[in-house]
């Protein structure tokens, strides 16, 4: 099971989706991913920068989506105040 | 009832109707951001913050420096052997709560430090006495 948490003015959208089940040919499961992958495209193309954070394990900047991450934190675009 | 007076009664009606919207939607965002800071701080980096005010984060590139960050909207400390470098502001486009504000720095330092430095504006300090820790 993976996450992907947006951060946003509503502190932090959540999507979830379902790599294995995806794998396995779940439609329902097929759909989320879909979706989950889309926003994350849209997003970075918004300018958001996306990290792989997991326990135990230091955390990674992601260029692309990863479908067997099991939690990406998207940052919105920042600049120098 | 007048018709001005009423009016007015549903002018009130509809300020204190925002007002409960607006603090709802806030309080609703700072749990939300809360949560997701409590997920990725260690025990130890959560009670720092929470005692102490600020956040120190270690440089994944140089031992002897650290960022400081406090726990609500502000510049960033950026501290080599005990002694304040710099003060350094990066923040996003649109508004975060103070909780999410955290998140964004403790991520932007620990995977992507030189993109950090860049993206950030620097202020150093002139000549003052700059040993804080």
């Amino acid at each position: 099971m993976g996450m992907l948490r947006i951060i946003s003015h509503r502190g932090d959208d959540r999507l979830l989706w379902n790599e294995q089940d995806a794998r396995a040919g779940d439609a329902e499961a097929m759909a989320a991913l879909r979706e989950v992958e889309r926003i994350f495209a849209q997003e970075r193309a918004r300018g958001a920068t996306a990290f792989r954070v997991e326990a135990g394990k230091p955390v990674e900047r992601l260029g692309q989506f990863d479908p067997q991450a099991s939690q990406i934190i998207m940052v919105p675009r920042v600049v120098g105040g | 009832m007048k018709v001005d007076t009423l009016v007015y009664v549903l002018l009130a009606i509809m300020v204190c109707v925002s007002l409960v919207l607006f603090w709802w939607f806030n309080s609703s965002a700072e749990r939300r951001a809360r949560q997701l800071l409590r997920a990725v701080l260690t025990e130890d980096q959560y009670r720092q913050l929470f005692q102490r005010g600020y956040l120190d984060i270690a440089s994944p590139s140089d031992p002897q420096r650290f960022y400081r960050v406090p726990r609500a909207h502000g510049r960033v400390h950026l501290i080599e052997n005990k002694i304040l470098q710099a003060s350094l502001c990066l923040q996003p486009l649109d508004w975060v709560p103070d909780a999410d504000y955290v998140v964004i720095h403790k991520l932007m330092i620990e995977a992507d430090e030189q993109t950090y430095l860049l993206k950030a504006n620097r202020i150093v300090p002139i000549n003052a006495s700059r040993r804080i820790v």
